[in-house]
């Protein structure tokens, strides 16, 4: 059982890096970002590439797999989202989705279809009463955490983040102060992307390589997002890591069902707190 | 009537009546020809069994324009129904009875069933948790269907539905088919034309216009919704069940949840919201489905890079182009008169 616990935390953490740039695009934005997970994608095959390219130095190539990803996430937002600020939802769904069609596609061009394998990077276990833990999955937890105060600092202390924070309330309110709020936009539009990159870059060692991963992960990502509702912060930590208990225990007593289990947990929210959207 | 239509964003639909005078209510039997005549043509031109095909396509398109174009409520499973009658029908014909015209009239039921139990939860929301949660509800039948109703439905590997004959209609034999599904587009098309001109599909193009309006005049939104939602699976259902009959095999791919691009481009490309629109829209999806794989590698590419110049420059869609086309023509000719 408690390795269903660690193993829950661990999948929540992932979750948690990726829900957050949805959650934040979606609260300051109102964009519903599909084109997401394809930015998770795209990170992991960074990392894939600099592992080649530096003899496989983790570390290093994972930082610079997460800043490539940068440029890519800015064009994104420059070029489509920005151009369909304020229309209908549907539209900027469409356009997002048609990306993640274009960019799978790239993948598969110039990575091919076949699944990379990757490794456990540390590969050490932590012995802990009679328990042994791979360090690495403790660590990704840590560094949740980490980032979740981290956040909390930033959208509390740090101008960039009080100025989101108060356009995420009110937006016209904040361009009323002469801030030029749509800057700021694609300041958090790249932050989301970056911490997406990040969590595929974390999760890449103990999951599958392939272009579509980032399909499977997305729909659990939304479902966190609606959860703990969209632009809030704390909702979407608390939900990730629940919903990744939910799918850890689930799979423990039914191992397909982990993945539906979470789409029932995300109807029965709704049915009881439904969203004006 | 129009003060509540007009007051929209500029880009807004208006009603085709006016919109596209030359189809208007007078000449209503003019396009039932019209359309029985396209699609009798297309058969020499290609098969019959592939012009069965897109008729079923062209109704499951239809079914998809009813719930995005005329009430604004874009599905992403919206396939989750096209599955479920297709499954229906199959598991009757296999399990239960082998007569195919019960197999269908069960396999829209179900959709409707289906339709009425998670039409409640879905239509309470708008705009992208209608899509998302749509979503996460395909994606749950798809498991359902794949995993553990895997005795029934054979997982993967699908299932051979072999319907007997009733009198002529004889399910294997593609000009029984294609005649079939022919009326059925026909009936369909028929309905759904009716229904969006009645003072229903009034009130549902209101709720897409401005839904708060309309629920401060009294009405029940909400019922309008469900039932419009319910419509919408069942004639969804109707299409799957013809698929089953048409390749006498259903396999989870019938409720693949990354299909359900294909409807959306339909709608998008023909015109959303107008039922013309999307017959041509679902035509031309699978003319260029069918044929464009054969000369372009990635078709996924070419489908992202046109879904994209879609929303940016031409999201009136074909049908609507030829509207404008249709009404410049005809304002040149008034000048030349006067």
């Amino acid at each position: 059982m408690i390795y269903t616990i660690m193993y829950g935390f661990t999948i929540g953490a992932i979750l948690y890096f990726i829900s957050i740039g949805l959650s934040l695009t979606f609260g300051t934005m109102r964009v519903i970002n599909f084109a997401h997970t394809l930015i998770y994608t795209l990170g992991v095959y960074f990392l894939v590439t600099f592992m080649a390219a530096l003899n496989g130095h983790i570390v290093l190539s994972g930082v610079l797999a997460v800043l490539c990803v940068i440029p890519v996430s800015y064009l994104i937002e420059r070029f489509v989202i920005r151009k369909l600020y304020g229309q209908s939802v549907d539209y900027t769904f469409i356009a997002t989705f048609a990306i993640s069609l274009i960019g799978v596609d790239l993948i598969k061009r110039i990575w091919g279809v076949n699944p990379y394998p990757l490794s456990d990077p540390i590969g050490t276990y932590l012995t802990f009463f009679d328990f042994t833990f791979p360090v690495y999955r403790v660590l990704i937890i840590g560094i949740a955490i980490v980032l979740f105060f981290a956040l909390e600092w930033f959208f509390r202390r740090s101008i960039i983040g009080k100025i989101v924070a108060a356009s995420l309330d009110d937006e016209d309110g904040v361009r009323c102060l002469g801030v030029n709020v749509k800057r700021y936009f694609s300041i958090v539009f790249v932050l989301g992307s970056v911490l997406a990159a990040l969590g595929g870059v974390l999760y890449a060692p103990i999951s599958s390589i392939q272009p579509y991963m980032g399909h499977s992960i997305l729909l659990l990502a939304f479902a966190v997002v609606i959860v703990g509702g969209m632009g809030n912060l704390r909702g979407t930590f608390v939900a990730a890591f629940a919903l990744g208990m939910v799918m850890s225990v689930t799979a423990r007593y039914w191992s397909q069902g982990a993945e539906v289990m979470v789409f029932i947990v995300m109807g029965v929210v709704l049915i009881f707190k439904p969203l004006d959207l | 009537m129009n003060s509540i239509l007009a007051d929209g964003s500029p880009g807004k639909r208006s009603s085709d009546g006016e919109r596209y005078p030359a189809l208007s209510d007078r000449h209503g039997w003019v396009s039932y020809v019209f359309i029985a005549a396209g699609f009798l043509a297309l058969v020499p031109i290609l098969s019959t069994h592939r012009v069965t095909d897109f008729m079923i396509f062209c109704i499951f398109a239809l079914s998809f324009d009813v719930l995005y174009g005329f009430m604004g409520r874009l599905s992403f499973g919206h396939i989750l129904y096209l599955g479920t009658g297709a499954y229906a029908a199959g598991l009757f014909i296999r399990y239960v009875d082998k007569n195919p015209v019960a197999a269908v009239l069960l396999g829209v039921a179900a959709a409707v069933a289906t339709g009425m139990i998670i039409g409640p939860i879905v239509v309470r929301t708008t705009g992208a948790c209608f899509a998302l949660i749509n979503l996460a509800f395909n994606q749950i039948g798809f498991f359902l269907v794949l995993s553990p109703l895997r005795e029934f439905t054979n997982g993967e590997d699908g299932l051979g539905v072999h319907a007997a004959q009733i009198g002529f209609f004889n399910t294997s034999s593609p000009s029984v088919m294609f005649w079939f599904v022919f009326a059925c587009l026909l009936a369909v098309f028929y309905l759904l034309r009716q229904l969006t001109r009645s003072p229903y599909g009034l009130m549902v193009r209101c709720i897409n216009e401005n839904e708060s309006r309309v629920r401060f005049l009294g009405y029940n939104t909400f019922f309008y919704k469900w039932v419009t939602f319910v419509i919408a699976s069942g004639v969804a259902g109707l299409a799957g069940t013809l698929t089953t009959l048409n390749y006498k095999y259903v396999n989870p791919n019938v409720m693949d949840v990354h299909s359900n691009v294909g409807v959306i481009f339909a709608c998008l490309i023909g015109g959303a919201g107008n039922l013309y629109g999307a017959l041509l829209g679902g035509v031309i999806y699978m003319i260029i489905s069918n044929t464009l794989p054969r000369y372009i590698q990635s078709w996924e590419m070419f489908l992202g890079i046109s879904l994209l110049l879609i929303v940016f420059k031409f999201r009136q869609g074909v049908w609507g182009y030829l509207g404008d086309l249709w009404s410049y023509y005809q304002r040149k000719r008034e000048q030349g008169k006067s």
